[in-house]
């Protein structure tokens, strides 16, 4: 293949036709605006906002972030406008997007996920809703669900009944076997199933005799935990039949044909950003140069390539 | 030369030892000055960083060459990440995303604008202060730090004012004791006095504190753990002391809706 010849990036995940399989994941890119100056959001295949909760959540008290070996602890929270403050100040910009718009929601109780999964439907121009059963950071609702199989299989199963819209389970890695949790939302209804959420992880000031965050406990996210996404990620492309967008640590092109090869159909960039806003599009365009150098037409070929 | 916000590599002009752990560090990006505005801050690292450190380096500018086309930055070696910057000869390429953040606002009319650093907090208030002179005020510039070898020499204090007044903790230069006693002594020599502080918080909160007393307007640069420092992980936050309408504004950005603020916004 010549390297002028075009490489088909695209591809269809859970009825989401994406340009690319490069999707910003929530929680490290706000409600894009931030990331203008930085990244054309065109670019990417799709954008999934930060968490969003039926009511406004201030968040928890800082210190909310540190830096560890290779990544990061947070515990911010989910600090967010609420549903109805995301429809009023967020929603407008991000419905002017060429990209595609995935709107992350987590809530307390089963009902609610309901509730905000009509009201986000009927918004128009949404193209799937992820459902954070997986947040470690908060006392209601979140991982709490989604560590027990029933639980999480409760909310996937509410939310299916209040949309036709894709429904993405975003499953946690805090758990006994992440493939039990997996089966439980695919027999509830999810579409595709995004993996994995950041890990449990602490980090302490020796001076201070004090756990530095002041949640205590945190989120580890960054290349620290990238072999223990794609071990889990290659589990469950064994335990179920939808796609997987797979994410966690994933920093470069190497990383994303790591991940697509072991079977993620699409992948999610996060913490990299923080660091190099850009890093997102730059994958886009490493993916196609890996492709023309390798002679491969259509990357989704690729996908669960993975030899045994 | 351009003063839009973008994510570039820069290369190290100079980088020396200035005081006792503190280095002074000049990038040159080409066509582009990531800061112009005083109070603004840059994130940096090492282009040849790998995983580790990780995250970049937030800091405020200290000093503009428009002509040369170079910034420049002052830290003091603390943790891993400074250690890694420490290590950047002349020539070494290094990524620079900026300007970021708010600067501080215009010293309003008739005010002498009294600037209060302390410690590594003093850099943007050389930036301030050279900017404030150059548009023909005359502000005084008071300086705290723990010792006299962790003062800046004063030919990096000087252009920003032709008013410096030391403090140490310890005495061993300019006068024994804190800023806010040098402060409390401007009050009573200044009619219209206007605060512009950074510093460790200890020291900003005793700013604020002493500002608030005296009725004087203080506008506060704060400096928080960062990760992205352009508003999106939300992790560099302060808590307001106004009364927000909804808990979603409890918590403010450092990074996008500060680094500057009226002292008394902030709960201390």
């Amino acid at each position: 293949m010549s390297d002028a010849q075009q490489v088909d990036l695209s591809t269809r995940v859970a009825g989401i036709d994406l340009a690319n399989p490069v999707l910003l994941a929530s929680g490290t890119c706000g409600y894009g605006e931030e990331l203008e100056p930085f990244l054309r959001l065109a670019e990417v295949g799709g954008i999934i906002t930060k968490t969003i909760t039926p009511e406004p959540r201030s968040g928890n008290r800082p210190p909310r972030i540190v830096e560890t070996p290779s990544g990061m602890l947070n515990a911010i929270g989910l600090q967010n406008p609420g549903l109805e403050g995301f429809v009023e100040h967020k929603w407008p910009f991000l419905s002017t997007l060429e990209t595609k718009v995935i709107v992350n929601i987590a809530a307390p109780t089963v009902e609610q996920h309901g509730e905000m999964t009509a009201r986000i439907d009927a918004l128009g121009g949404v193209a799937g809703i992820e459902v954070n059963i997986s947040c470690p950071n908060i006392r209601e609702g979140g991982v709490l669900f989604g560590c027990n199989p029933r639980a999480s299989a409760d909310v996937i199963s509410t939310v299916r009944r209040h949309t036709k819209l894709p429904v993405i389970a975003k499953l946690t890695p805090n758990v006994t076997d992440i493939t039990e949790i997996a089966r439980s939302v695919v027999d509830a209804g999810a579409d595709a199933v995004s993996l994995i959420n950041t890990l449990v992880g602490m980090a302490v000031d020796v001076e201070a005799r004090r756990p530095i965050l002041g949640n205590v406990t945190g989120g580890l996210s960054g290349p620290a935990i990238k072999p223990v996404a794609l071990a889990m990620l290659w589990k469950v492309r064994q335990a179920v039949d939808v796609p997987l967008l797979g994410l966690g640590g994933i920093s470069s092109t190497q990383d994303a044909l790591e991940f697509l090869i072991t079977g993620a159909s699409a992948i999610q960039v996060g913490t990299v950003t923080f660091v190099k806003p850009g890093a997102a599009a730059d994958i886009v365009a490493g993916l196609g140069d890996y492709c023309r150098k390798a002679g491969i037409a259509r990357l989704d070929d690729l996908v669960g390539s993975l030899k045994s | 030369m351009e003063e839009t916000t973008k994510d570039l590599e820069g290369v190290v002009f100079s980088h020396e030892e200035v005081a006792d752990g503190f280095r002074f560090l000049q990038i040159r990006i080409d066509g582009h000055l990531p800061c112009a505005r005083p109070g603004q801050f840059v994130q940096i690292r090492p282009s040849r960083t790998t995983t580790t450190p990780f995250l970049r380096m937030p800091l405020s500018v200290s000093h503009v060459d428009r002509v040369g086309s170079t910034f420049g930055v002052l830290y003091d070696v603390v943790g891993p990440k400074t250690r890694a910057l420490s290590d950047m000869n002349e020539g070494d390429r290094i990524e620079c995303l900026g300007p970021l953040g708010n600067p501080f606002p215009d010293v309003p009319d008739d005010a002498r604008p009294v600037l209060v650093g302390g410690g590594i907090g003093v850099p943007p208030l050389l930036h301030l202060g050279t900017h404030l002179r150059s548009a023909g005020m005359d502000p005084i510039l008071i300086v705290g730090a723990r010792t006299a070898g962790k003062h800046l020499p004063l030919e990096l204090l000087s252009p920003a004012s032709e008013h410096v007044r030391l403090a140490t903790d310890d005495g061993s230069l300019g006068h024994h004791g804190f800023v806010t006693d040098l402060l409390a002594q401007a009050f009573k020599e200044e009619d219209k006095p206007v605060v512009y502080t950074c510093g460790p918080h200890p020291m900003m909160a005793a700013v604020a504190s002493a500002t608030e007393s005296a009725d004087v307007r203080c506008y506060s640069s704060l400096e928080e753990y960062m990760a992205c420092g352009f508003g999106v992980c939300v992790g560099c936050v302060v808590e307001r002391r106004t009364q927000a309408n909804s808990p979603y504004d409890q918590f403010t950005r450092v990074c996008v809706d500060g680094p500057v603020y009226d002292a008394t916004e902030i709960v201390w």
